[in-house]
């Protein structure tokens, strides 16, 4: 049966700008043989996504609740902060079939669990060590200098914050 | 084009790039240009008749002449007919501005319309062949719309020969169950492509129409035996008009409309406008005829005739991928004092609803634009079909009453939760729709928060008749819904049923529903939101994060025990360390008389386990999968200590049972739970005179397995039915089948067994209730959730049954030998191992 060769309007299903673009720039610095190899070849099959903008209270029992609305859940792996290993606002899902992961993306990637909204991205899949936050100081890297006070996600930017420590002590001990 | 995809993209939502990529450069470039036209082309027929400042008419003008003058460039020609088709298949409700678009191109160059009736053609023709009925109704539809410019009778012969296989179909052997269902769809399909036909600007075809209509009769209206399995409403003294399929009060409302020559008033005709702009503008090209009406549209007809595009349709004709149903018309706007959608005596509220709906299940891709296109209805029919959008309900009282008093949200909304309650299963997965709920509320909270507030309404008012399914389908998509937009509702108006006793159908859903607000939220948030009588139904229990082990009272049997098992389950301790405390419980057990020893130990080997692994899902199961030998042990040795298990999971997670099924579900994976336990645990052990029917959790418990069990013999049904697959393999799959199918069976049985006897009242436990008339009014309650549940669970039995069948009917028999030796095929037999326990997701997925 021959399916449209374009959509009439977007779809959401797709891997996000974020992840072609993060691929792109490897596959141009590299310039070696891969450079024909497309990105999303990796993902053909993924049964796995990314979640992120969690709040940092967010529970695996209130993950599985909603995620579970699109299939049968493989596995959950909570995002940790690298020291504390807390969670730090963000997951890996694991679905059995491709089909439950690219349901998730249409139906709940950019609605909202406990109050926030939520992103998610296809992913070629969890490796140990992806749980942990990539940020200088444990947790992710967006909130190392995020201005905006997220209470869901410690506050302002670890990095911001205590930049501003620094500023206002400096302050204060200039009026003296 | 709207940007849909609001999704944040990157860390800083995507407005700051931080890596300069090679399409910044293509960017800047571009600007220096104009857009070229088929840029543009595409562009204004993908948004034809979207706005409601713009008129559809004026653009259908401008894209016939774009296209018509410039028909040389490949470009355009391409683009033309492509998007047309693409937007055919994909945005139903655009298909008469489509056809109005073509017409125009009609009267200015006759070769645009020769090439789109080919390619209409034969897309059609790969749709029939493919059984993907939905897409061959929407080019049928569009080629209905252009009925004028067709030689002859045009589509009529298509619509009798489609009739004559629907007949075949009908009077074929009554073996295959599947071709009554398929005729009646070819049916549904005439009935939904004829309106369409009439509403065109060709002119003298009403004796055919009536002459298909009289044919059709028979077939559509005669009732079908399983439209009473997809009833909304399940209780016989509470079936509403309802029970009327689609299809035979659509055969009602055209007969109808035949009689008041098809006057169709909700289905717009933007030919009218294009036929007089047109002329207006060829006024001295075009001869005025003598002795015509100036009613018909002379620049239209006048312009070249085509052939109908030339079509097979193969005998007999094959149902594809969808499973077909009988539908019901459902409206949850039923019944208001006021009709804010179209009653079921108005054709407009079955053409409506076929549009909409169609438009939902094919953009399940994007849940915005639907979202968009069902707050936009109005752009799509006849203006003033509705009234003005995000009119409030009150207000309409003060409108005239001469005309009708639609409201858009509420026939868009209608038709989502038309799809929501669809039985036996909607097309996509339930959340789809309640994704289209979310967006639409999100674009127009307005308009559509107190449309969604009068369908709540009226489906809490319908909790004690309509459907358990449906039932849950509504406690799921009301506590997600409410989820999205901070938990906020009108509790106070629901206060006066609390004083309801716990089994009605309210408390239970009020119950369900703030137990599945709490499982996407927490305790004390959801307290927050509710009004002071409900917060005693939010208990103490449900705000501890870790509930109690009981062992740690003294006044627990077994208390030291337990405590012991619990300290070694958390120092990750080996079994032989656990054994010496399991064996001085069971031997304590036996000193004291206890019939079963291992019931005892079990309980307390569960709770610990329950109690260590409380902090998270990831925690029981690891738990879990540490101590995996002991609990598979347990239920070979005793079916009653495997039930234990249950017992002390949903007794330890007593506050919040959705914890507790999850775990049950993870145990029914690692197979240390069976399916027929939890069956046995919910239904048998602990029925209690039929009161546990009417605990929602309970219901989510056993549907669930339920489902599992369905799930994985659908699995088998595909290896089986899979095309190229020869002996041996098709012996051994063809056992697995039969065995799996058995159990299944031996399941519902359990079901069927335990709930009958709670329908019928003979229960034991119930006749003993109260003064054992079994008339106490809470007595009449039981009843009906037994009767509820049954209906639930004979129709599941009854579509897995049937799928059965029906696949089957594809499957290459047993025996079946390879060709000859092609080396491709022993390469598949080597992946298939003897004893037939292979994954099947994994046998399926490369096929």
């Amino acid at each position: 049966m021959s399916t449209p060769l374009h959509n009439t309007v977007e779809r959401l299903d797709r891997p996000s700008a974020y992840y072609a673009g993060k691929n792109k720039k490897r596959k141009y610095s590299d310039d070696g043989p891969e450079r024909q190899e497309d990105p999303f070849d990796h993902l053909k099959n993924a049964t796995t996504l990314y979640v992120g903008n969690l709040s940092f209270y967010t529970t695996e029992e209130q993950i599985h609740e909603l995620f579970a609305k699109c299939g049968e859940i493989k596995r959950l792996v909570m995002g940790l902060d690298r020291f504390n290993k807390t969670p730090c606002g963000f997951c890996f899902v694991e679905y059995y079939t491709h089909q439950d992961a690219l349901d998730c993306l249409k139906y709940i990637g950019g609605t909202k669990l406990d109050e926030r909204i939520i992103r998610t991205d296809l992913d070629p899949g969890f490796e140990e060590g992806r749980q942990y936050g990539r940020g200088k100081s444990g947790g992710q890297v967006r909130d190392e200098y995020r201005e905006e006070y997220d209470p869901g996600r410690g506050g302002y930017g670890r990095a911001y914050a205590d930049d501003q420590r620094r500023r206002e002590e400096e302050e204060y001990g200039k009026g003296r | 084009m709207v940007d849909y995809d609001r999704r944040p993209h990157g860390p800083r939502g995507g407005r700051k790039r931080r890596y300069r990529e090679e399409d910044d450069y293509d960017r800047r470039q571009r600007r220096r240009y104009e857009e070229p036209l088929f840029v543009k082309v595409r562009r204004q027929l993908l948004t034809i008749a979207e706005s409601a400042a713009r008129r559809a008419e004026d653009d259908a003008i401008h894209i016939a002449r774009t296209v018509a003058e410039n028909y040389g460039d490949d470009e355009i020609k391409a683009v033309f007919l492509d998007t047309a088709i693409e937007l055919i298949l994909e945005q139903p409700l655009k298909i008469p501005f489509i056809a109005a678009t073509v017409l125009a191109a009609n009267a200015l160059n006759s070769e645009p319309v020769t090439d789109i009736l080919k390619r209409a053609g034969e897309s059609l023709q790969g749709y029939i062949d493919a059984g993907a009925w939905r897409e061959v109704k929407l080019l049928l539809r569009f080629l209905g719309c252009l009925q004028g410019v067709f030689e002859g009778e045009g589509i009529f012969p298509v619509l009798e020969e489609i009739f004559a296989r629907a007949v075949d179909l009908q009077t074929a052997s009554s073996e295959d169950a599947s071709n009554p269902l398929l005729g009646l769809e070819l049916v549904k399909i005439i009935l939904f492509i004829l309106p369409y036909v009439m509403a065109s600007p060709a002119t003298g075809f009403e004796p055919q129409a009536t002459a298909l209509l009289e044919k059709t009769d028979i077939i559509a209206s005669t009732p079908h035996a399983l439209v009473d399995l997809v009833n909304p409403f399940s209780l016989p003294e509470h079936r509403l008009t309802a029970t009327e399929s689609i299809i035979s009060l659509m055969q009602r409302q055209l007969q109808e409309e035949s009689s008041r020559s098809w006057e169709l008033a909700c289905l717009p005709r933007p030919w009218k406008r294009i036929s007089e702009t047109l002329e207006s503008q060829n006024e001295t090209q075009v001869e005025v005829q003598d002795g015509e009406e100036a009613e018909s549209p002379r620049a239209l007809t006048f312009a070249t005739k085509h052939a109908f595009p030339r079509v097979i349709i193969p005998n007999p004709v094959y149902n594809g991928a969808r499973a077909i149903f009988p539908e019901i018309y459902l409206s949850v706007y039923t019944n208001q004092d006021i009709e804010t959608v179209p009653p079921t005596s108005d054709i407009a509220s079955s053409l409506l609803r076929d549009s909409l709906v169609d438009t939902i299940n094919i953009l399940d891709f994007n849940r915005i634009a639907t979202a968009k296109y069902l707050i936009d209805v109005d752009c799509y029919f006849t203006p003033n079909t509705f009234v003005k959008r995000a009119t409030p309900f009150d207000r309409l009282r003060e409108l005239p009453a001469d005309r009708p008093q639609w409201k858009p949200e509420d026939v868009a909304v209608d038709a989502v939760f038309s799809q929501l309650f669809q039985l036996p299963c909607p097309e996509h997965k339930f959340i789809y729709y309640h994704s289209v709920l979310t967006e639409c509320c999100k674009i127009a909270p307005a308009a559509i928060a107190p449309s969604l507030g009068r369908a709540i309404r009226f489906l809490y008012r319908s909790l004690e008749t309509i459907d358990l399914d449906l039932s849950h389908r509504f406690l799921d998509w009301f506590s997600h819904h409410l989820s999205n937009f901070g938990f906020t509702w009108k509790w106070s108006e629901w206060i006066e049923d609390l004083e309801l006793p716990a089994i009605h159908p309210r408390m239970a859903f009020i119950a369900g529903a703030l137990d599945k607000e709490i499982r996407l939220s927490f305790a004390q948030r959801i307290r927050g939101t509710l009004p002071d009588p409900y917060q005693e139904l939010i208990t103490e229990g449900k705000e501890k994060d870790i509930p109690d082990f009981k062992y740690m009272f003294d006044t627990t049997p077994y208390a030291k025990e337990g405590k012991e098992i619990m300290q070694l389950v958390r120092k990750k301790a080996s079994d032989d360390e656990i054994q010496p405390f399991i064996q001085a419980i069971e031997e304590q057990a036996k000193s004291l008389g206890v019939d079963d020893p291992l019931l005892p130990s079990t309980d307390a080997f569960v709770t610990a386990i329950c109690f260590v692994g409380s902090k998270s899902l990831s925690h029981v199961l690891s738990c879990i999968e540490r101590n995996k030998e002991r609990l598979l042990a347990i239920g070979p040795k005793s079916p009653q200590a495997q039930r234990q298990i249950i017992t002390s999971v949903m007794n330890y997670w007593v506050d919040q049972p959705g914890i507790g099924i999850n775990i049950i579900d993870k145990l029914l994976n690692y197979t240390i739970l069976t399916p027929l336990s939890v069956v046995e645990w919910a239904l048998v052990d602990s029925l209690e005179a039929g009161t546990v029917l009417a605990k929602p959790h309970i219901f989510e418990m056993i549907s669930a397995t339920v489902g599992k069990v369905t799930n994985r013999l659908r699995q088998i049904v595909a290896a089986r039915t899979q095309s190229s697959l020869y002996e041996p393999q098709l012996s051994v799959l063809d056992e697995t089948l039969k065995r799996e199918k058995a159990d299944m069976q031996a399941l519902f049985r359990v079901i069927e067994d335990s709930i009958v006897s709670v329908a019928g009242g003979s229960n034991d436990e119930l006749m003993e209730r109260g003064d054992g008339s079994g008339t106490m009014p809470e007595d009449e309650i039981i009843r009906r959730w037994g009767q509820r549940w049954l209906r639930v669970f004979r129709r599941r039995a009854g579509v897995e049954e049937s799928f059965i069948v029906e696949a089957m009917t594809k499957a290459i028999p047993v025996g079946t030998v390879a060709p000859s030796p092609v080396p491709d095929e022993l390469i598949a037999s080597e992946r298939v191992p003897s004893n037939g326990d292979m994954d099947l997701t994994e046998m399926v997925q490369e096929n």
